[in-house]
């Protein structure tokens, strides 16, 4: 549905993201409205792989910690389908963003935290029902895409690492054996392109 | 609208889940004022999840999938709706719920005439997570900061050499930096202060005022 002109490269990437975004997005509507348990066993296949590659990632996990993680994840993903609006993320940012979360709450159980407040409960609602608040994030959605094809090998390996392996910056560095300012501004170039891209 | 917003690199170990509770709470807080920080956010989980696409999938073997399928029909954990803060002077959630209540239930305690600090309890061990109610016009003395120092405007505002900071403006100090604040004239000022306690080495930290200040982590 997009209209904006993009470059020949661009126009691949958003087919290829549309495609496999809608697939996932039909399957998890699919859960939540019917409660379709070989939907989900397909989601399942699907993204608990991911998780699992996801939990371990970080490294500082048990593979018994993973497992749990995973099913933690896909229990949320099965009892939260209904609250999924495929026009506010898509289904992998959906299942990233519940993935990211358990993590973060299993190492916080793991240290022996004892805290009132999930990372559920400082994390960000998606909002802005409006159709046009959607249009954009949907637009913006497509050009990250697009933009993270682009990426530099060196950028793109830094952003996993804070990312997936869940590192500091200043972790990041010493084991790459780079200069916290390196690190620091491979980042926030990275970033910097994406805000461009918001700003189009 | 906010004018003054954390760094990229805040930002980014939000996003990530890997910024320390206390301080990850703040910055959440401030997003409740910003849409822009909210936009910047929003990017950066896409762009997460795009990297989370192209993990190398890791082998889940089918007893996994059949432990899971067994617990579908357990109950699923009570969730309650986030109230929205949908006009400017209601109390965001996550304050709310380390309140349990409101600004005036709280016990303060009255450090000068002028200034009053209520503790709040976030389960981190390593950050003091404190409310200042500074009255209007009131000064809190010189200071320096021996750690870093998160603070976010929640009610009214204060100034110091380097600014002017109104409801939902964010700040981040790092060790060294010696200010002293005001709050301004006309209004009592709230605000959000997060300071990192290295409790390991010590808890007698020579900070104004001590020993009366002693970090308070939880
Ligand atoms: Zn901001």
């Amino acid at each position: 549905m997009s209209v904006v002109t993009k470059k020949p490269g661009d126009e691949v990437a958003n087919l290829e993201f549309g495609r496999r975004t809608d697939e996932w997005s039909q399957c998890l509507r699919t859960i939540a409205k019917h409660r379709d348990r070989s939907a989900f066993a397909r989601f399942f296949k699907q993204f608990a792989p991911l998780i699992k590659a996801f939990a371990l990632s970080g490294s500082t996990l048990s593979a018994n910690h993973a497992d749990e993680l995973v099913q933690e994840v896909m229990l949320k993903v099965w009892q939260k389908a209904d609250g999924f609006n495929p026009d506010k993320a898509s289904a992998s940012t959906w299942v990233y963003t519940i993935a990211r979360n358990c993590r973060t709450d299993l190492y916080r159980r793991l240290q022996k935290f004892d805290t009132p407040l999930s990372a559920d409960d400082v994390s960000l609602d998606q909002d802005g029902e409006e159709p046009a608040a959607m249009l954009h994030q949907r637009r913006m959605r497509d050009r990250i895409h697009a933009m993270m094809n682009t990426l530099p090998a060196d950028q793109a390996h830094i952003l996993a690492k804070v990312y997936m392996e869940g590192k500091s910056h200043s972790e990041v560095a010493s084991e790459l054996d780079l200069p916290l300012g390196t690190v620091k501004s491979r980042v926030r170039l990275a970033i910097q392109k994406l805000q461009i891209q918001m700003e189009d | 609208m906010a004018k003054f917003h954390p760094d990229l690199h805040v930002l980014t170990e939000f996003t990530a889940g890997t910024l320390p509770l206390a301080q990850s709470a703040c910055v959440s807080l401030h997003l409740t004022y910003c849409a822009k920080c909210q936009e910047i956010t929003e990017a950066q989980t896409a762009m997460a999840a795009n990297l989370f696409e192209d993990l190398e999938p890791a082998n889940v073997s089918d007893s996994q999938l059949d432990i899971v399928m067994s617990r579908l029909d357990e109950d699923a954990p009570l969730t309650y709706p986030k109230t929205p803060r949908d006009d400017a002077s209601s109390t965001p959630a996550v304050l709310q719920r380390l309140m349990h209540g409101d600004f005036s239930d709280l016990t303060w305690k009255k450090i000068t005439s002028a200034l009053r600090i209520s503790y709040l309890s976030t389960g981190d061990p390593y950050y003091e997570f404190a409310l200042y109610h500074i009255k209007a016009g009131g000064v809190i003395p010189e200071h320096t900061h021996r750690g870093s120092e998160m603070t976010l405007v929640l009610e009214g505002g204060f100034s110091d050499s380097e600014g002017t900071y109104h409801a939902g403006d964010f700040l981040f100090r790092e060790s060294g930096d010696v200010h002293s604040p005001a709050a301004l004239a006309h209004e009592d000022c709230i605000c959000l202060a997060v300071l990192d306690a290295p409790l390991k080495f010590t808890r007698l930290r020579h900070r104004w005022m001590n020993p009366f200040l002693q970090l308070k982590a939880s």
